[in-house]
């Protein structure tokens, strides 16, 4: 009788501190959003890196002195790759500047491709079939690049005080003889209450302090988050599996174990692939003639991008042939390269995705965690409704991780003999 | 004055004990197991690192037959009862296991099923060792897993010599009794 008095207590006390806790997880969780991307990453860096410290730690180096070594090393990449991109990363003006020279080459290219003079002469079969099909498609598409009202006074003041180059300032003026109008953004309709441009330049570079500062406090948390994780020594393991109960305490050490390797085989080989793919990207991008920043910047994000199955190589292509399309005196470092930069783009993500397929994919063997194509798009395209950006990027990793983790729970709860 | 003195070397003490007193009895304890004898107490501390320590009450399971073995256990206190199930569901106790010896120790080598179970009869505190730390081990520490590896397999060698006799006393027995009856007939 006494037995089961004690089973009720219990129970009840560990029913409660379950809701307790599941509820202070969730506050703490809603309140301190801003954090939990850099802890996130935190963590996620700290695992990658853990193999690599081990290496260093059986090579004699101490743990910490190994912890050092690689925080250095990331600090110096990040230092280094960072200011060859952030130079490369167009200012207000200069952004203005991008969107009228890519509106006027996107022009260019799309008459050409119907054959036409202008918008009033005949163009060709495409033009006749579909000529004002692709117009509508196309007026959407610049309507991203084209002004709005600030913008135009914004630009005029930079025309007023002659900052602009004659070059710009032609396809400016081709620009206006077919005006779009602009896609009108929820931030776009409040601005036009303010009060019309205070002061541009001084406003802006203050609101990019700031935004640094805030980024810098809440981040700051990562390089500790990751530190402390590879100091630790199975301790926050041992936590863990000192609550669990002694029924479910071999397998759920069995499950922590298989859920670790097959996570960190798919995010190791991920990274490792990613890289691959990105330095194929960044070089090819060299011998076809594109400068080093923008060769660095476009493999970068080709690379990280194709850590999303299917998705990844065209994103990677778009932003190559946009900047293809509006970059001048391309000039392949072999003479049996294309001439023409779009083509050169399509050329060199041709041959790494060749590469990928036949060479990396089969190198990086734990990559083998695969998801339906339809898993993926929706995955995708929900991450980026729930988290934008990081969504994007993130949605993938943590579906992987749901069904390595899931999966891995259900085959041991079964041999365990806990479930049917 | 003396008070104070007699206080701070109490406290002193007492977190002394705390900081210290886990680690090592943890390693004498490891220190006294046949398995892992040979090491020394730097080796012994970093195995204790991967030891995890679980208290049973009467009549649990440390593990049951046919579960997939994962882990070695090492009796700190209390005792454990191996068992088989019979016929009629009834468990028959196999071994009976003290404080200081070791039970499950072929899970080290692969995850086959367990051959029995293991049912606690005292209230028991164990320690755990896992097969995937100890190959965790053989790659950050060869020397280390490698002298355990090799002890198992002498204790693994040592028991099938013992079983090889048993089986062969029984052989001798069985055809004994065999002459015996034909003796009769």
């Amino acid at each position: 009788m006494k037995n089961s008095d004690r089973i009720v207590r219990s129970r009840v006390f560990y029913f409660t501190l379950f809701i307790f806790s599941v509820a202070v997880i969730g506050l703490l969780l809603v309140v301190l959003q801003d954090l939990v991307l850099p802890i996130l990453m935190g963590i996620l860096a700290a695992y990658i890196s853990l193999p690599v410290i081990n290496y260093l730690w059986r090579k004699g180096i101490p743990k910490s002195l190994a912890i050092l070594i690689l925080l250095g090393a990331f600090s110096i990449i990040i230092f280094v790759i960072g200011q060859k991109v952030v130079s490369v990363i167009p200012n207000e003006k200069e952004n203005l500047e991008l969107r009228i020279q890519l509106q006027y080459k996107l022009d260019q290219n799309f008459l050409s491709f119907l054959g036409k003079k202008d918008y009033a002469s005949e163009g060709n079969i495409f033009d006749d079939l579909f000529g004002d099909e692709l117009y509508q498609m196309f007026q959407g598409l610049s309507s991203y690049l084209a002004f709005n009202e600030i913008e135009v006074a914004e630009f005029q003041s930079y025309i007023d005080s002659s900052q602009v180059s004659s070059r710009i300032l032609f396809f400016y003026n081709e620009n206006l003889k077919h005006p779009i109008l602009p896609i009108l953004k929820n931030d776009d309709s409040k601005a036009y209450n303010n009060e019309l441009l205070p002061s541009i330049s001084d406003g802006k570079s203050d609101s990019k302090i700031a935004l640094f500062l805030s980024a810098i406090s809440t981040w700051i948390i990562m390089p500790f988050i990751f530190i402390f994780v590879l100091i630790d020594e199975g301790e926050i393991k041992s936590f863990f599996l000192n609550i669990v109960p002694n029924r479910y305490f071999e397998m759920a050490f069995t499950t922590f174990a298989n859920v670790d390797k097959a996570i960190g085989n798919y995010l190791r080989g991920t990274l490792m692939q990613s890289s691959l793919v990105g330095l194929t990207i960044f070089l090819g991008l060299l011998l076809i003639g594109f400068k080093i920043q923008a060769a660095i910047l476009i493999g970068i994000i080709a690379g990280i991008s194709n850590a999303i199955p299917f998705l990844g190589p065209v994103i990677g292509l778009g932003t190559g042939i946009l900047y293809a399309m509006i970059v001048e005196g391309i000039d392949p470092v072999l003479p049996f390269l294309p001439d023409n930069p779009i083509f050169g783009v399509l050329l060199v993500v041709l041959i790494a995705q060749f590469l990928d397929n036949a060479i990396f994919q089969p190198l990086v063997l734990g990559k083998a965690v695969n998801l339906h194509p339809l898993v993926v798009v929706i995955g995708v395209t929900g991450g980026s409704i729930i988290a934008g950006f990081w969504g994007v990027l993130l949605a993938i990793p943590t579906i992987v991780i749901f069904k390595v983790v899931i999966s891995t729970v259900y085959r041991q709860a079964k041999a365990y003999y806990i479930i049917y | 004055m003396e008070d104070l003195v007699k206080t701070k070397t109490l406290w002193k003490d007492f977190s002394k004990e705390i900081l210290t007193s886990k680690s090592q009895t943890l390693v004498d304890i490891l220190k006294k197991i046949p398995l892992l004898s040979e090491l020394s107490r730097r080796e012994l501390k970093i195995i204790s690192k991967f030891a995890y320590e679980r208290t049973f009450e009467v009549n649990e399971f440390v593990f049951e037959t046919n579960q997939p073995g994962a882990a070695m256990f090492i009796i700190k206190e209390g005792e454990v009862k191996i068992v088989k199930q019979n016929e009629n569901n009834e468990f028959i106790e196999i071994a009976l296991l003290e404080a200081g010896d070791i039970f499950g120790e072929l899970a080290l080598l692969d995850s086959s099923p367990r051959s029995a179970g293991a049912l606690v009869s005292k209230p028991t505190k164990t320690i755990a060792i896992f097969r995937e730390d100890l190959n965790n081990l053989l790659k950050t520490h060869p020397e280390i897993g490698g002298k355990i590896m090799m002890h198992l397999a002498i204790i693994t060698g040592k028991r099938l010599k013992a079983t090889t006799n048993h089986v062969m006393q029984m052989e001798k027995e069985i055809n004994n009794l065999k002459d015996l009856l034909n003796e009769k007939q």
